[in-house]
């Protein structure tokens, strides 16, 4: 599109300045009749008006009255006597005085020969631009096709690219420079990727482990300690205090690395996960503490849900979920599980939300201030949801709060 | 009964060693690969005790060799790490059981005990304290002979005291064993209230003694003192 406008405006421009020139050319020769004519005049004063060629005519007429003294070029069509033709001339007019008596002089040239030209130009000018163009367009085909195809397979191999996996980046080399040295740079960036997943994955598990085993520790000597059978009651509430706050850090510890290894993605092995009924048999699990806190839980079945993922974030996923379900509830209070094809819906009954829905998907916040919450739970799950483009929507009508995944 | 335990950090294990032997076995040692590599070729263990993650080497290859020259010796995994993928392959490896790090002490000890319950009488026999007697097979229990009624949880929550006796028991730790560790809110230490004082309860009415001691703040004791 772009090289058409390009084309037409030069052809254009083209057109203009070869009639320019061939204007300025007739004009200079007009202008030197003119001086002639002009000379003639002075020396002979006297100008018979022989008018019978074509070419190279010069018209005189008297004139009477009031004339404005000015020079005229200006195209006109004379008949051509013999075919009946109309031919082009260039005309230049003037005023002057021969024998006291004032007259209008008109010198003429033909353009027909000068516009023979300017077609024959024109047409050579298309025709030559127009091949140009062609040639140019298939020139181009053939050279994206060619030229650039071992940036097509580059391209290919990096949208394959996974740098979860240990598998390398290799890409073919070409003859081209510029693609040989942006495959350098690719696989050397996707060696980087690999390497710092990979000892990023690393750093989680050392850490993990280096953070735990201290703890395990302190766990299994608060435990010893315990079995002092003289211990006051200052002590027995010291040691519950050292105990409970090794737990919790533990058990924080462990969120927060879930986190990370599921923001890291780390979580690959994949299958078909029929949600509605793995949060079933999920129900299972939390019987006693269902029946501890008199909840009733009704299922509403209108589908089912598929989902592939892995198989242990949809445990953690719906563990979370049904655990903080139950958490928030009231004793005696509700529990409604809908799912469809394309949905799970948890609702529970339980307290007005004070909290800003919006923050309630993110860490530590929590509603309740209770030390037992970590305010981990929910971000977990939207982590989940995230890896996996499922929609996580919460709503409240008065005292049911529900958690929507579709 | 010999224990032995790899694990390289100095204090857990001297912690572990400590309550099993309180608990009537004879423990040993190793805190690196190397060391227990040995003492695993040397010695025969009924149950080992293994971290994964160890100095000079991955506490798998210890399994693998256990594996090949004392396939009844019972392995229990106890690591840090916790994922789905290394619990399998642990118990892929022949493991018995995987418990994850930070663990409670009693936890590992009843885990070790039921072990050694299955390698060695195949389940096939009763635990008998005192007047109550437990049948492992039928998950039956006998209080003097006659049968007490009790539900599924209340057997698991017997079963981890008579494993752990004269032992204080945190509340949390009964939690855990009971529910596993998916349940973390609050009313688990409830429900480990009412669950005990229901085990009491049918104890008592079949003639037994009331042997679950409360534990100020901390947790219970099963103990006859």
């Amino acid at each position: 599109m772009a090289s058409l406008v390009t084309y037409l405006a030069v052809g254009l421009a083209f057109y203009w300045i070869i009639k320019y020139m061939i204007y300025d050319e007739v004009e200079s020769r007009l202008k030197v009749e003119k001086r002639d004519f002009e000379t003639y005049i002075r020396q002979h004063d006297t100008w018979t008006n022989n008018s019978y060629f074509v070419e190279n005519k010069i018209e005189v007429y008297p004139i009477t009255g009031n004339f404005k003294n000015e020079v005229i070029f200006k195209d006109t069509v004379i008949t051509n006597r013999y075919e009946g033709n109309e031919d082009p001339f260039r005309q230049l007019t003037f005023y002057t005085l021969i024998g006291g008596i004032p007259y209008r002089v008109a010198i003429r040239k033909s353009m027909i020969q000068s516009y023979k030209l300017i077609e024959a130009i024109s047409a050579a000018l298309i025709t030559f631009l127009g091949l140009l163009m062609v040639c140019m367009y298939v020139f181009h085909r053939r050279l994206s096709d060619k030229l650039w195809q071992p940036f097509y397979d580059t391209l290919v191999k990096i949208k394959d690219f996974d740098w979860t996996q240990n598998k390398k980046l290799e890409l073919a080399s070409s003859e081209i420079t510029e693609f040989n040295e942006l495959g350098d740079v690719l696989e050397k960036m996707s060696g980087k990727m690999q390497y710092d997943y990979k000892s990023l994955r690393e750093f989680t598990e050392n850490a993990s482990h280096e953070i735990q085993t201290p703890l395990a520790l302190i766990n299994a000597r608060v435990e010893q300690f315990i079995q002092a059978k003289d211990l006051g009651k200052d002590h027995t509430y010291w040691i519950e205090e050292i105990y409970h706050a090794s737990r919790r850090m533990s058990r924080l510890n462990q969120g927060l690395l879930l986190l990370a290894k599921i923001e890291n993605q780390q979580f690959t092995d994949q299958e078909e996960i029929d949600l509605s009924g793995q949060v079933e048999s999920k129900l299972r699990d939390f019987e006693d503490i269902l029946s501890h806190k008199q909840i009733k839980v009704t299922m509403r079945s209108q589908g089912i849900f598929r989902k592939v993922m892995s198989l242990s974030l949809a445990d953690i996923l719906l563990t979370n979920l049904l655990n903080n379900a139950i958490k928030h509830n009231l004793h005696g209070g509700e529990i409604t599980i809908e799912t469809g094809n394309r949905h799970l819906l948890i609702s529970n009954t339980g307290h007005p939300l004070k909290a800003d829905p919006e923050s309630l998907f993110d860490r530590f916040k929590k509603e309740s201030t209770g030390a037992e919450s970590l305010g981990l739970g929910l971000a977990i799950v939207k982590q989940i949801c995230d890896n996996y483009g499922l929609a996580l929507d919460y709503q409240n009508r008065e005292n049911i709060h529900s958690i929507k995944i579709s | 009964m010999k224990i032995l335990v790899v694990e390289d950090e100095k204090g857990l294990a001297e912690s572990i060693v400590d309550y099993l032997t309180k608990e009537g076995f004879i423990c040993e040692v190793a805190n690196t690969f190397w060391q227990a590599d040995e003492k695993v070729s040397l010695y025969k263990y009924d149950c080992t005790i293994v971290d994964l993650t160890l100095p000079d080497g991955e506490g798998f290859g210890i399994i693998q060799t256990l594996k090949k020259i004392a396939a009844t010796t019972g392995i229990i995994i106890i690591s840090a790490r916790n994922t789905l993928e290394d619990k399998i392959k642990g118990l892929e490896i022949g493991s018995d059981d995987y418990i994850t790090k930070p663990f409670h002490l009693s936890e590992l000890n009843a885990r070790v005990k039921s072990l050694i319950r299955r390698r060695h009488f195949g389940g096939n026999n009763d635990m008998i304290w005192r007047e109550i007697r437990v049948q492992l097979p039928s998950r039956k229990v006998f209080i003097n002979e006659k049968e007490a009624l009790i539900s599924r949880k209340e057997y698991d929550l017997l079963l981890y005291f008579l494993s752990n006796i004269d032992v204080v028991l945190t509340k949390e730790s009964i939690a855990e064993h009971l529910w596993g560790d998916h349940i973390d809110s609050s009313d688990s230490l409830d429900m480990v209230y009412s669950h005990i004082k229901n085990l009491r309860r049918k104890i008592l009415d079949k003639g037994g003694k009331d042997y679950i001691q409360s534990v100020y703040g901390i947790g219970y004791k099963f103990s006859a003192s």
